[in-house]
């Protein structure tokens, strides 16, 4: 990775995540709960988060294959900017540890972190195009008020170049964060270095 | 012509319909639309140990009172009054005013829904270590979050959708 970026409390930085209370030990979970770490993610059984989240095994693996499906599907909006409507939704609600991921996941997929620096430095003026200041925008929007997004805020976006299957994604992708920092900031905390 | 109401409950609260434009977008992404429904089937499973449904139904009708999302909140409502939940009970979620809930355990468990929805940096160790102190196991912690986070992603869709569909029909 290239450069590290910390600004304002939030970092590209790989950082750790421990979790509060207790987690799954791999030597009492059920085959259903081995089954549903291995579909979760490639590092699910040594990460506490997975762990303690496959307390409920059939709700985790549900949130996976959406979440997986959002991210990572093929089509649609380039998952570049998937990754940077991520970001600003983990930098308004302030969940530092979803912010690091997705951060240097946009910057492994643009090839670049100046619009990483500009949402964390101050995510209502970020964006380095006007098709990235919409996406921002319109992540903002949705994350703190949901009901405030009307059909001005869908035109916005068509206006700068965006089809609907890409705003559906984008839709996606902020919904999909409202719920992960949910979880990553109320069940436990980073752990830096 | 009448139609039968969707089984997929986002559809079915946004009001799309296979001969919208956006319905069609939605279900390009159907492995989504069928994780989302099955999210929600699994949170809401009468079946599902822990949590009492009846508390699960007043979690996410005070979570989607406090975003605000009107038409989700209706719908959680909805289901508590069938669900034959004491109006009173209804009412005073719908208010937020959690100050009138005098059972403990449920007072614990929304008020950890409030901090979570309103301001989620704020919901700390002790927010969490909370819930266990009033009587609830490990998996009813996981549940309750996941609970409340799967809410507020679904507020989201629900909202993003709509605005789509208004902009189809103003056209």
């Amino acid at each position: 990775m290239s450069e590290l970026i910390e600004i304002k409390g939030f970092t590209n930085a790989t950082l750790g995540w421990k979790a509060w209370l207790d987690v799954v030990s791999l030597d009492s979970a059920t085959p259903e709960q081995i089954a549903v770490l291995e579909e979760s993610h490639p590092k699910a059984k040594v990460s506490d988060y997975y762990l303690f989240l496959v307390h409920q095994p059939e709700v985790l693996k549900q949130r996976s294959v959406a979440f997986n499906a959002i991210m990572y599907a093929p089509g649609g909006m380039p998952r570049a900017e998937r990754e940077l409507g991520a970001t600003v939704v983990s930098r308004i609600n302030g969940c530092v540890y979803c912010a690091s991921v997705h951060a240097q996941r946009f910057e492994q997929l643009a090839k670049r972190t100046d619009a990483i620096i500009e949402v964390f430095n101050d995510p209502n003026t970020a964006g380095t195009s006007a098709r990235e200041r919409a996406i921002v925008q319109f992540s903002i929007d949705l994350t703190k008020n949901p009901d405030s997004v009307s059909p001005a805020s869908i035109q916005a976006l068509k206006n700068v170049g965006l089809t609907e299957p890409e705003i559906l994604d984008l839709m996606h992708s902020v919904a999909i964060f409202a719920w992960a920092n949910r979880l990553m900031l109320n069940l436990g905390e980073p752990v830096f270095g | 012509m009448t139609t039968h109401p969707s089984s997929d409950t986002i559809d079915r609260l946004v009001g799309l319909t296979p001969e919208l434009g956006t319905f069609a977008v939605r279900h390009r992404r159907d492995k989504v639309v069928a994780a989302t429904q099955k999210s929600e089937e699994g949170l809401f499973d009468p079946a599902l140990r822990g949590l009492t449904l009846a508390e699960r139904l007043l979690v996410a009708l005070l979570a989607c009172t406090l975003t605000p999302s009107a038409l989700c909140a209706a719908e959680y409502r909805q289901r508590l009054v069938d669900l034959n939940v004491e109006q009173k009970l209804i009412d005073h979620i719908s208010s937020g005013a959690l100050e009138q809930i005098t059972d403990s355990r449920l007072r614990a468990i929304l008020t950890f829904t409030h901090t979570l929805i309103t301001d989620p940096v704020r919901a700390d160790q002790a927010a969490l270590k909370a819930l266990p102190q009033a009587g609830l196991s490990t998996p009813e912690v996981v549940t309750l979050a996941q609970l409340i986070a799967f809410v507020s992603y679904q507020v989201r869709v629900v909202a993003g959708l709509r605005a789509m569909k208004l902009l189809e029909q103003q056209a």
